[in-house]
């Protein structure tokens, strides 16, 4: 912690701010460690990241699990305290969570005591800013119409992953952190979650960084992929995605995009068998 | 998931193999089998139960009582005693939650609040409360206040202990998710604490009502004046074991109610658990 004692929030400069980009939205990984446990079992889940998320991009975060990709995101959701190191969006550091960086997980959060649309009108309501019809426009953009009044337990698994997407979306953030968000889903379900998101995400612009295993929906889905190593978990490779956009799944038929597989692939198997030979030597 | 296991269990043994007669049919013939029990029992002398009465008696007394004639030796009817004995459990409970839900939701979020309260509330725990009775004759200015006092600490600890162990077992999932939207610490409470805690708040309530009706005839035994367990432990002084087992009858019936009540409230206020 020390070595920031020197530098306030306001006087850091290691990433873009809104003030020299006019965009919002960036996030800066500086030096981050996280070390679960550290009396006990002391297990080190992230060593020494540094990755910078630009405002408005897209990055896919790719790695074998257990890898510390969670880990991250929960760090710049603010559930966790870093370690060591630190967080920055928009320069500013963060502590704790905010309506400015929505967060969505694999298994569902939606609050299952109240309706979808309490649901999706709850970050609203928490800052007096519920616009009549608003909730009802993005379920309806999001294939619920008909639901607003039904609980979570009453929603298929998709239908249930659309509602708390739904629920970010109605909250404007400008960051969409994103874990492994359509693992649970059936095939044709993610596919059909995938085409929505991306095109949410061509449409408002905001930064999203989505947490995978599948290579395939990372390049399909992202600007940039980063790949993780294995655990203690550190930026292995960037792969930047030169293919346009707007994308659809059918472009997972183009050579471009099974070079860039390939590639991904890759590098993840390498990380995969070290990952096996430390376990083996464990 | 576990739930469709058990049906499957259930339907297994239920059987679409063995015809059944039909549940109202079977239900009938659980009560006609407890009191051919019943007479048994008196009629043989069984466990000694010569010396109380059989159904047959008991009916007459019964349909009298119903018919409204006045108990033992006071003037009060069944009705009467009936009502002061719910209005005791009533009037116990509705405090008790009063004070056991709020004090719950404090120390189950509050450490602070759980390292003062929470030992002091330990010790008395234990005390059955009955053992209550002396003290609320004591300090309580009339008879009724002094029952319904005792009855009070009956509900209390079943739906203090449950809201504590709610509130602790809330996930912490939902907490984030909550604060990620802009929740202050206010709103978290009042949108995820409480009704996330709602439904071992409830389970707490129908413990607690159990034990009301349970207090409510014991203290009343001892001090109660009327109300149902007066009149029992009067018939029992007065040998009319006819009415000993009206009494008992009045009990079971009005738990039973209560019991209900509790449940289809709870059930209406969870309905967002369903998963079907
Ligand atoms: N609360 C925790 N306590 C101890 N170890 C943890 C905890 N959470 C995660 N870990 C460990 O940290 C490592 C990284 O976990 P995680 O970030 O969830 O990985 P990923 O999301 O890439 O699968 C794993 O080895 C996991 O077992
Ligand atoms: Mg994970």
């Amino acid at each position: 912690m020390s070595k920031h004692d020197s530098t306030t929030d306001d006087s850091t400069t290691a990433g873009p701010t809104p003030e020299t980009t006019g965009k919002t939205g960036a996030i800066d990984i500086n030096d981050l460690t996280k070390i679960y446990d550290p009396e006990g079992e002391h297990v080190v889940a992230v060593q020494d990241m540094d990755l910078s998320v630009g405002a408005e991009e897209f990055v896919a975060l790719l790695g074998p699990s257990g890898c510390g990709k969670s880990t991250v995101l929960e760090c710049i959701a603010g559930y966790l305290d870093p370690t060591d190191g630190e967080v920055l969006v928009d320069g500013n550091r963060v502590s704790k969570p905010d309506p400015k960086r929505g967060v969505v997980f694999q298994e569902n959060r939606l609050f299952p005591w109240k309706t979808i649309k309490e649901n999706v009108e709850f970050g609203p309501r928490m800052h007096d800013s519920i616009e009549e019809g608003r909730a009802e426009s993005i379920l309806d953009e999001m294939g619920l119409d008909g639901f607003e009044e039904a609980y979570p337990s009453g929603l298929s698994g998709g239908m249930q992953q659309r509602a708390e997407l739904a629920r970010l979306l109605a909250n404007d953030p400008d960051i969409m952190l994103m874990d492994e968000p359509f693992s649970a889903l059936d095939a044709l379900t993610k596919e059909i979650m995938q085409k929505k998101l991306l095109e949410v995400w061509e449409r408002d612009n905001r930064t999203v960084l989505f947490i995978t295993h599948d290579v395939e929906e990372a390049i399909l889905l992202a600007d940039r992929v980063v790949v993780m190593t294995a655990r203690p978990g550190q930026v292995k490779d960037v792969i930047d995605v030169d293919i346009e956009r707007p994308r659809d799944p059918e472009v997972v038929t183009t050579d471009r995009f099974t070079e860039l597989r390939e590639r991904a692939l890759s590098v993840i198997r390498e990380e995969a068998e070290r990952a096996l030979e430390q376990e083996d030597g464990a | 998931m576990s739930a469709s296991t058990i049906d499957q269990i259930q339907r297994r043994f239920e059987g679409d193999t063995v015809p059944l007669p039909g549940k109202r049919v079977r239900q009938v013939l659980s009560i006609v089998l407890f009191f051919v029990l019943w007479a048994a029992l008196v009629r043989f002398g069984i466990l000694g139960f010569d010396k109380f009465v059989g159904p047959e008696t008991t009916l007459v007394a019964l349909v009298e009582s119903l018919a409204g004639a006045p108990m033992t030796e006071g003037g009060e009817t069944l009705y009467e005693h009936a009502a002061f004995s719910a209005y005791r459990v009533v009037v116990a409970v509705l405090i008790a939650m009063g004070i056991a839900i709020p004090l719950g939701l404090t120390i189950g979020t509050s450490r602070r609040w759980e390292d003062a309260l929470f030992p002091a509330l330990e010790v008395f725990r234990p005390v059955p409360p009955v053992a209550w009775v002396p003290i609320a004759l004591l300090l309580m200015p009339t008879f009724r206040s002094g029952v319904i006092f005792v009855v009070f600490i009956g509900a209390f600890f079943p739906i203090l202990v449950n809201t504590i162990e709610g509130v602790k077992t809330v996930e912490e999932e939902y907490v984030q998710a909550a604060a990620s939207l802009g929740a202050e610490s206010r709103d978290i409470f009042r949108h995820v604490i409480i009704p996330a805690t709602l439904p071992s708040i409830i389970t707490g309530v129908s413990l607690g009502v159990g034990l009301a009706w349970i207090t409510v005839v014991a203290a009343e035994m001892i001090a109660g004046g009327v109300g149902i367990g007066y009149i029992i432990f009067q018939a029992y002084r007065l040998l009319q074991t006819e009415v000993v087992a009206v009494g008992m009858i009045a009990i079971g019936v009005l738990g039973y109610a209560s019991a209900a009540a509790v449940h289809r409230t709870g059930h209406y206020l969870t309905r967002w658990e369903e998963t079907e």
